[in-house]
């Protein structure tokens, strides 16, 4: 068979490999999350009414609530979902309140209260078909002020992609952004990690008739005994790197970068410190109950513990707190704590549970180890132990506190990452 | 590609009988050195370089002059080492019997599967190979039993190559940003795209 072209075909060939370059290409892209800031005039943001919107699919909740048959779910700097929580097997998105730039709330008698950056809003829930906005307590998060200009200043997390020149030339190098400790993302995922009903890493809090807000270095005192009327009280300095709060009984535990700090809130007006202890860091979560705290430190978070254990610390003096004894764990992160059953979430690893009425013991009272349950954050709620973790917010049934049966999942259109 | 495949399988079963005095089966096993120049990372000064290569293409006659069939092989780059998997064509020009002049192409892509991925806490390093193209040209010198050959090919290949070096978020539970450049989870992350052109040079057998 006769080929007719082949002789052309190859003198291309000969051709090209002749204008070809032999010369490598390299390019590099860097992408990398940031904050931009962003420059607002609070009386533009209080000249905007907030109307009620229809439910919207959660995209990236911050933090949960519970408030009797409702869940109110955190969408961080956007508003809240409210959820009818009646049959947790079913629980059905109702509203959405869009509040700019919240990432907190708290719940008191049919009224919620939520951030709305510098200033402090109450909303009458008792009625889901007609919210309303019964009182703005305005310029009480000042932190958030530009000095100079009367603006406030925030910072919007965002994607941004680079071919530049500083980072091009090592494809190997580490490299840092920006100290994520200070972003805004830091509130958010500290608005995130709700441990327990009121949230262990809250920001916001009631406590005998007052509402305690902590942000970096200040807790903001505000009475709350006529639920509709918040009054500002007082701020207290409490120092640097504040980040959650977790009230039991009349004491208030603070979490701060350097350690725990454990307030007598007996008087609700001025809470005065009692102790710090100084070996817990934020990243850390903790739960308490009458004599003990529950602390889980983990490695692979920016806090560098490198160890992965679960701490109690005796505050039966909550003068002199202690630690009594460590257990090793896989990767802790959450905790919740219901009577004497301590569930943590073990990140990739599953969901554990343990008996924990004898504290000396607990490695030896294990219930549960659910590995295909991967988790992150847990709330014990009075209906359902609420699961936070890659499928989204899921319900479990914890009656029988050793067999988890699980209920439903609330889909999220940006589920947590579990590495 | 399945279909593609099962097709030339039935082609190859249907010539199979038709090129009788002529073997249906065509292999061809080179080993050489890639040539290209680089531009050293820091100092921006071009450099020469020669890698190892080694490329094995398996083909079927589909006509007097043409094979057609896949090719693999190794590819030993100063960064990272490549296994180059694709579709290839041979096509002849010659008297048979005597020595023929070779036109071939290669396109597929390339495998990073000897590359390590390596994976912290902090974050994960991996490579992913690209698309693979490569012309050449050569000979093909029978032995006097005619059974085997031995070939000499010059070539032009060209091999993409990405580099990803990524940091996790440290913040947990991480926040989500919608975004298709930046993977779930992750905080920043580097892209290194590699474009290797060479000139290769390669003798082997054929048989």
């Amino acid at each position: 068979m006769k080929t007719p072209g082949l002789p052309s075909l190859l003198w291309i060939f000969v051709l090209a490999l002749a204008s070809l370059s032999c010369q490598d290409e390299v390019t590099t892209t860097h992408t990398f999350r940031t904050m931009v800031p962003v420059y607002l005039e609070m009386s533009d943001i209080r000249a905007r009414t907030i109307s009620i919107e229809p439910a919207k699919e959660l995209d990236n909740p911050g933090k949960i609530y519970i408030y009797g048959d409702y869940l109110l779910i955190n969408e961080p700097t956007k508003g809240i979902h409210i959820l009818d929580n009646r049959n947790p097997s079913n629980p059905i998105n109702k509203n959405f309140i869009p509040i700019e730039g919240n990432v907190d709330l708290a719940v008191n008698d049919n009224i919620l209260y939520a951030d709305n950056y510098v200033d402090l809003l109450a909303f009458d829930i008792s009625n889901l078909n007609n919210i309303r906005l019964v009182k703005r307590v305005e310029d009480v998060f000042t932190h958030m002020y530009r000095h100079d200009t009367g603006q406030i200043i925030t910072y919007k997390d965002s994607v941004l992609t680079t071919e530049n020149a500083y980072w091009g030339g090592c494809p190997n190098c580490m490299f840092y952004t920006m100290d994520a400790s200070r972003s805004f993302t830091a509130n958010y995922a500290a608005a995130a990690q709700s441990y327990g009903t009121g949230g262990s890493m809250a920001r916001f809090t009631l406590s005998s008739g007052h509402l305690y807000a902590v942000d970096e270095s200040t807790m903001r005192v505000f009475d709350v005994k006529t639920p509709a009327d918040p009054k500002f009280l007082k701020p207290i300095d409490l120092g640097w790197g504040i980040e959650t709060i977790f009230p039991f009984q009349d004491k208030l535990f603070i979490g701060s970068n350097r350690g725990m700090h454990i307030y007598d809130a007996s008087t609700p007006t001025s809470p005065t410190r009692m102790a710090v202890y100084e070996h817990v860091v934020a990243c850390d979560p903790v739960v308490v109950n009458e004599d003990f705290a529950f602390v889980t430190l983990r490695s692979g978070n920016f806090c560098v513990n490198n160890v992965n254990q679960l701490q109690i610390i005796n505050i039966e003096d909550p003068y002199k707190p202690y630690m009594m004894k460590s257990y090793p764990m896989l990767n802790p992160h959450g905790l919740g704590l219901a009577g004497d059953n301590l569930y943590i979430a073990e990140g990739s690893h599953g969901l554990k549970s343990f008996k924990v009425s004898d504290v000396m013991a607990i490695d030896q009272n294990q219930m549960e180890f659910l590995q295909s349950m991967k988790s992150v954050d847990l709330i014990p709620g009075p209906k359902s132990l609420i699961v936070i973790g890659p499928d989204g917010v899921c319900q479990f049934d914890y009656s029988t506190p050793s067999k988890l049966v699980k209920l439903s999942c609330i889909d999220v259109k940006n589920p947590i990452v579990v590495k | 590609m399945k279909v593609k495949l099962f097709s030339l399988c039935i082609y190859f079963l249907a010539v199979s009988t038709s090129y009788g005095q002529q073997k249906t089966y065509y292999n061809q096993t080179e080993f050489g050195v890639m040539f290209g120049r680089s531009e050293n990372q820091w100092s921006g000064e071009t450099e020469e370089r020669s890698n190892f290569t080694m490329l094995t293409f398996h083909g079927a006659r589909i006509a007097k002059h043409h094979v057609v069939g896949f090719s693999f092989g190794f590819d030993n780059y100063e960064t990272v080492q490549i296994i180059p998997i694709a579709l290839g064509w041979r096509g002849f020009l010659g008297a048979d019997g005597k020595a023929q002049l070779v036109g071939g192409f290669d396109l597929g892509g390339g495998s990073t599967i000897l590359a390590d991925e390596e994976k912290s806490e902090w974050g994960r390093n991996w490579w992913e190979g690209g698309i693979m193209a490569s012309p050449s040209i050569g000979v093909y010198i029978p032995a006097t039993n005619g059974n085997t050959a031995l070939t000499i090919s010059v070539a032009y290949k060209r091999q993409q190559l990405f580099q990803f070096n990524g940091t996790y978020d440290r913040i947990d539970p991480s926040v989500q940003l919608a975004s298709a450049s930046l993977p779930p989870g992750f905080n920043s992350l580097t892209e290194t795209k590699y474009l290797f052109q060479s000139l290769v040079l390669r003798a082997g057998l054929s048989f």
